[in-house]
């Protein structure tokens, strides 16, 4: 399997991830809730995550570190690939489309299903849990007995072709932190 | 004296928020399924202006909060207003004593058990079946996390009942300057509960279709689609005017979003234990609904600071929302024609 990960730094647009200092000053939602970053990949690093590599997010100017969903279309290596890997999670969970812009202009829609970031919630669609914080971080302390989650989903790439870039829907409540392109040894 | 009920479970389903959790914990004390009491129901009604800044808000249009939350069911609940804390904490404890568990409104600011705890305000729903003189403590199971299921001071409670629930930071949202007032709760069993079967399922669907296709818009209530398209194309635009809409489709939003995705399971596990995968399909169609509103919740949540901006995309959002409600209870009309 071959693991392409996507820089995303040039559209993080929110500040999910946060270290244990008070006042935090990052807002995964609207509580102003964030993931400890001691409890995360280094940001920047590699990270296996279920044997996919994604490169976690490095902070951008502002410290953002996830890509909240609001319609950006975000342009890959041209290539055919089988499945788009994402580390992500929502506030509650929801579903949406991505839309693949194929190198003939062609744009094919795939649905983006992604679990509730919220603790003591199971996977809604079946992601694999990449990674599970033992505390959330509020505004003004840490929360012990709060495990927030980071979900690895899976999006088929069903109809063969190059792919050139890939547009997020706009639905906020979809945070995504690292995109990984993947093509499968065999040739279907 | 000592007081600790039996048959306290904590229920959770994770669309829902305290008034689910709380409900559920109670009509589960009943030995009932609270996904199939509380899931059972779906429909859309709202009046204008009705909201209230409370977490378990629910419009209330045609009864007690129980018997909106499960039209299906043989339920019924009472709200309690005590003049003074002191009463409010005497008339809770008499209720438990003789065998009821209750739901209390209590401010989170003040239950230790809460991430809130000294730090937010919010007008909150908990279960309360046990106390203990001696100890001067009280049993309280809330399932929203972290989920909490025991002990606490009766002080703690008091004052969490008693609290004047004030804005004083800007997390203060939503739930705030809503005085708790020690208000409590009582349910209660108005009749024989209904069997599950494969013709509980089809009543349900069918009067659930009725209300969607019979309910209108009469002056600043709305009902059923009609109702629901005008929530979303005439009262969603006045966010960008009127500031406190953006609260108030948040929190219409909010409790939508949670029948929504309790029906969508309440018709799944009808699917399971029936044998009748059509109904499992119809689920997963409801489900679909229910993430419309996730969307719409968040978006609206987050376009304070500039609602007009965000206006073109939160109406596309209630568009198409209307379009898959509509598509959806299409498909339900004819899997419950094949019941």
């Amino acid at each position: 399997m071959d693991s392409r990960p996507v820089e995303l730094e040039a559209y993080l647009n929110n500040v999910g991830i946060c270290e244990s200092r008070w006042p935090t000053t990052g807002a995964f939602n609207i509580w102003s809730n964030t993931f400890p970053a001691e409890e995360l990949p280094p940001r920047g690093s590699r990270v296996d995550v279920g044997g996919v590599t994604f490169r976690f997010p490095a902070a951008g100017p502002g410290g953002e570190d996830n890509l909240r969903c609001r319609g950006q279309s975000v342009e890959v290596p041209s290539g055919a690939y089988d499945w788009i890997y994402l580390l992500a999670a929502a506030e509650r969970r929801t579903e949406d489309a991505l839309a693949l812009r194929y190198s003939d202009s062609t744009q094919r829609r795939q649905w983006l299903r992604v679990s509730d970031f919220w603790p003591e919630t199971a996977a809604r669609f079946g992601e694999l849990e990449a990674f599970r914080c033992a505390r959330m971080l509020y505004p003004r302390h840490s929360q012990p007995n709060m495990a927030p989650v980071i979900w690895r989903c899976r999006v088929p790439v069903a109809i063969p072709g190059s792919i050139e870039a890939i547009r997020f829907p706009d639905n906020p409540a979809i945070h995504v932190f690292a995109l990984t392109l993947v093509r499968e040894a065999v040739d279907a | 004296m000592r007081v600790l009920l039996p048959g306290i479970r904590p229920w959770r389903h994770d669309l829902t928020h305290c008034l689910h959790t709380t409900f559920g914990v109670l009509v589960g004390f009943y030995g009932l399924d609270p996904l199939h009491v509380l899931g059972a129901g779906w429909g859309f009604g709202y009046r204008l202006d009705d909201v209230r800044r409370e977490e378990y808000y629910f419009p209330c249009l045609d009864g007690s909060l129980l018997a909106g939350l499960a039209p299906h069911h043989g339920l019924d609940s009472h709200w309690h207003e005590p003049e003074d804390a002191a009463h409010g904490w005497e008339q809770v404890r008499a209720c438990v004593a003789a065998g009821q568990p209750v739901a209390v409104a209590a401010d989170n600011f003040h239950l230790p058990f809460r991430p809130a705890f000294s730090d937010v305000h919010t007008n909150h729903l908990l279960a309360v079946y046990g106390f203990d003189d001696e100890e001067g403590t009280v049993y309280v199971a809330d399932p929203v996390p972290p989920r909490f299921d025991g002990p606490i001071t009766v002080d703690a409670l008091t004052n969490a009942r008693d609290s004047n629930n004030p804005i004083t930071h800007e997390r203060d949202m939503f739930f705030t300057a809503n005085p708790i007032a020690n208000r409590w709760l009582t349910v209660e069993l108005t009749g024989p509960q209904p069997t599950f079967d494969r013709d509980f399922v089809r009543r349900v669907l069918l009067s659930n279709l009725d209300g969607f296709a019979r309910g209108k818009v009469e002056g600043p209530t709305m009902r059923g689609v009609a109702g629901l398209r005008e929530f979303l194309t005439a009262c969603l635009p006045r966010i960008a005017d009127e500031p406190q809409r953006i609260d108030e489709v948040f929190i219409v939003a909010g409790v939508t979003l949670a029948i929504t995705g309790l029906h969508a399971d309440f018709l799944a596990d009808s699917g399971r234990r029936l044998g009748l995968p059509a109904l499992v399909e119809l689920g997963r169609e409801v489900d679909r609904v229910a993430h419309h509103w996730t969307a719409l919740r968040i978006g609206v949540a987050n376009s304070r600071s500039a609602p007009i901006d965000d206006l073109p995309a939160l109406l596309r959002r209630g568009r198409n929302l209307v379009a898959d409600q509509e598509r959806v209870l299409d498909r339900m009309a004819q899997t419950a024609a094949q019941l």
